[in-house]
């Protein structure tokens, strides 16, 4: 009990460097978790999708659109239970930093394909009920306030509306879903595709390709034997496609952003780096005020073994307080983050093992930095520690 | 001699400083009785505090042999050292050497935790300890808030709380005025004469000195001569 008193009584001998080495830290372990957190909510959309679920796009690029006559033909291959239409639409809400996902799909079909996501206000008959109607994740209620019965405008960029390019296209909130899975974006506004259609048709004279085909399988069938059959199907045109499993889709919109891993790794090194010395640089100016100390709880009859954990409870105290104020801060904020995060980064979230890696970088850096002044206490004699002026 | 405390036989200690050999003790042969309160005079540099050190295991010989209650300190490793310390040794220093962060009551417990006394046990020893100073009073107060006299009461308090055969004091007055010095003195005296304390103390000041039962002279890291201070 005094040790633990007397650690505490000499971290706040210098009450402001002590604060500002242990916000440092704090700050630290919170970039850590925030950084941390954000590689593992891309990480863990691709992990969680289901593989039972193909896409099919262009094999020259997601820009590029498949003929409405492929939809058929991949449903006709033995071992595909169900084929849904899946089309960006990218228009606008009121303005454009009001960014979210606008798709236009067969609705039936795209709700029997994601199960996940489940109808918590208005109905499924709701949403089929009318052309244009549409199923919006509870995440873009929660972001614009919307509700049920709501006419949502949208501005048409890729696809103007015919009446012109400042005319909205026009959609009513007929039911909300809330997503069960973290693959599955809560801020998705899915809308009919027949009324996309014939908007586009009647805007430009020709019918609208797709932009990518989402396919369910049997759960029996041969998955890959199904991709090489769709790309084979397509081989000579007019648009070769490029059949991959969901969570390898996913994957190639988290590569989009870069080695995010590598980056979000060098820049938590880094400032990790930049703690461990501030802390180290205070433990070692605590330890040379204590050296005085320590000859004195020599005489005393400490051993050196307990003046080594002394010195290194000290730094260990320090870290963790700092890390738990970290970790504490990166929860707290976790749901503002996620707000800020959500049109790029949906239902982003610290996982617990995120937490466990914080702790642990804690005790690393508690270790690192109060390994040297507890080596150095345990060395040092009692009568040069105590004729240290 | 019987009933001998402290023991040193042929004890030599040297320091190296800037590049030379500095001889402190040389061959030095000294033994001293339990219970007695021991002065050790002589000019700077003659190895007074260097023989202190050694007596209290805080430093280790070239060459000889330090027995104190009976432990040939050489033969113990650290660990053991600072165990044998713990229990059978109390240090008085001149600059007090409390730790400026904990109160008097605390610095004066803090041994008392290498001890197997319980919570309660430690509190009472301590409190026991600052009572017979004189600093019950002041338990609370910080080493900053305290007189020098009052922080050397504290500190000897803290050197007999765990009730140890010897007391080796440094200078124990060396800070103090007059006042304070010959109140130290009493005290240390007192804990000779009552608590049967074994005391041997390091100082320049011959009125100090004048208290102890013996004066021990040390030159040039030799024994001079030890004189019997009949009206001690």
């Amino acid at each position: 009990m005094d040790f633990l008193t007397l650690t505490r009584r000499n971290l706040w001998r210098h009450p402001l460097r002590t604060t500002l080495t242990c916000g440092a830290i704090a700050m630290a372990v919170f970039l850590v978790c925030t950084l941390r957190s954000l590689v593992t909510t891309l990480d863990n959309s691709a992990v969680a999708s289901r593989n039972e679920r193909l896409w099919v796009q262009s094999a020259v690029s997601l820009f590029v659109s498949l003929p409405q006559s492929y939809q058929a033909k991949i449903e006709a291959i033995d071992g595909v239970d169900l084929v849904c239409k899946w089309q960006w639409f990218g228009g606008i809400y009121i303005e454009p930093k009001n960014f979210f996902g606008q798709f236009a799909v067969d609705p039936e079909k795209a709700l029997s394909l994601y199960p996940e996501l489940t109808v918590t206000e208005g109905s499924k008959e709701a949403f089929l009920g009318s052309r244009q109607m549409v199923l919006v994740g509870q995440g873009l209620v929660d972001r614009f306030g919307w509700k049920l019965g709501d006419k949502v405008p949208i501005m048409g960029t890729i696809f103007p509306h015919p009446d012109g390019a400042d005319t909205p296209w026009e959609f009513e909130i007929a039911a909300i879903y809330q997503s069960s899975k973290p693959n599955v974006d809560n801020q998705m506004f899915l809308f009919h595709w027949d009324y996309f259609a014939e908007t586009v048709e009647t805007a430009s004279g020709t019918a609208p390709d797709v932009g990518t085909y989402v396919v369910r399988t049997h759960p029996a069938s041969d998955q890959s034997a199904i991709m090489r059959e769709i790309d084979t199907m397509f081989e000579n045109g007019p648009q070769r496609v490029q059949a991959t499993t969901e969570s390898e889709f996913q994957a190639q919109f988290v590569s989009m952003y870069g080695n995010v891993g590598f980056f979000v790794s060098a820049i938590g090194g880094a400032v990790l780096l930049a703690i461990l010395l501030a802390a180290l640089n205070t433990m070692l100016m605590s330890a040379r005020e204590q050296t005085r100390d320590v000859g004195i709880l020599k005489a005393l009859g400490f051993s050196d073994g307990r003046l080594f954990a002394y010195m290194l409870g000290q730094s260990f105290a320090l870290c963790l307080v700092g890390g738990a104020i970290g970790v504490s801060l990166a929860l707290l904020l976790e749901k503002g983050i996620s707000k800020a995060f959500a049109a790029m980064l949906p239902n982003y979230a610290v996982i617990p093992q995120t937490i466990v890696l914080a702790v642990g970088i804690t005790f690393v850096i508690g270790l690192l930095a109060g390994i040297l002044p507890a080596l150095r206490a345990r060395a040092i004699l009692p009568v040069t520690a105590l004729s240290d002026r | 001699m019987s009933n001998s405390m402290i023991i040193c036989k042929d004890v030599s200690k040297s320091y190296q400083r800037g590049g030379e050999t500095l001889s402190v003790l040389d061959h030095l042969d000294l033994e001293m009785e339990a219970g007695r309160f021991y002065a050790l005079m002589g000019p700077s540099g003659s190895g007074k505090t260097t023989l202190l050190n050694l007596i209290g295991g805080l430093d280790r010989p070239d060459s000889g042999e330090v027995t104190v209650a009976g432990a040939p300190l050489s033969k113990l490793g650290s660990g053991p050292l600072a165990s044998w310390r713990a229990a059978n040794v109390g240090f008085v220093f001149q600059g007090f050497n409390l730790i400026p962060v904990l109160s008097a009551f605390e610095n004066v417990r803090l041994p008392l935790t290498l001890t197997p006394l319980s919570k309660a046990e430690r509190k009472k020893h301590a409190e026991l300890a600052l009572s017979i100073v004189g600093m019950s009073d002041r338990m609370d107060h910080r080493p900053s808030q305290l007189s020098g006299g009052q922080e050397q009461r504290v500190a000897i308090a803290r050197a007999i709380a765990s009730d140890p055969k010897v007391l080796l004091c440094d200078e124990p007055t060396g800070d103090l005025d007059r006042e304070s010095a010959d109140q130290v003195m009493d005290l240390l005296v007192r804990l000779g004469k009552e608590f049967g304390k074994t005391i041997l103390m390091v100082t320049h000041d011959p009125a100090a000195a004048a208290r102890a039962e013996r004066i021990v002279h040390l030159d040039k890291g030799k024994l001079g001569h030890i004189e019997s201070n009949v009206g001690a």
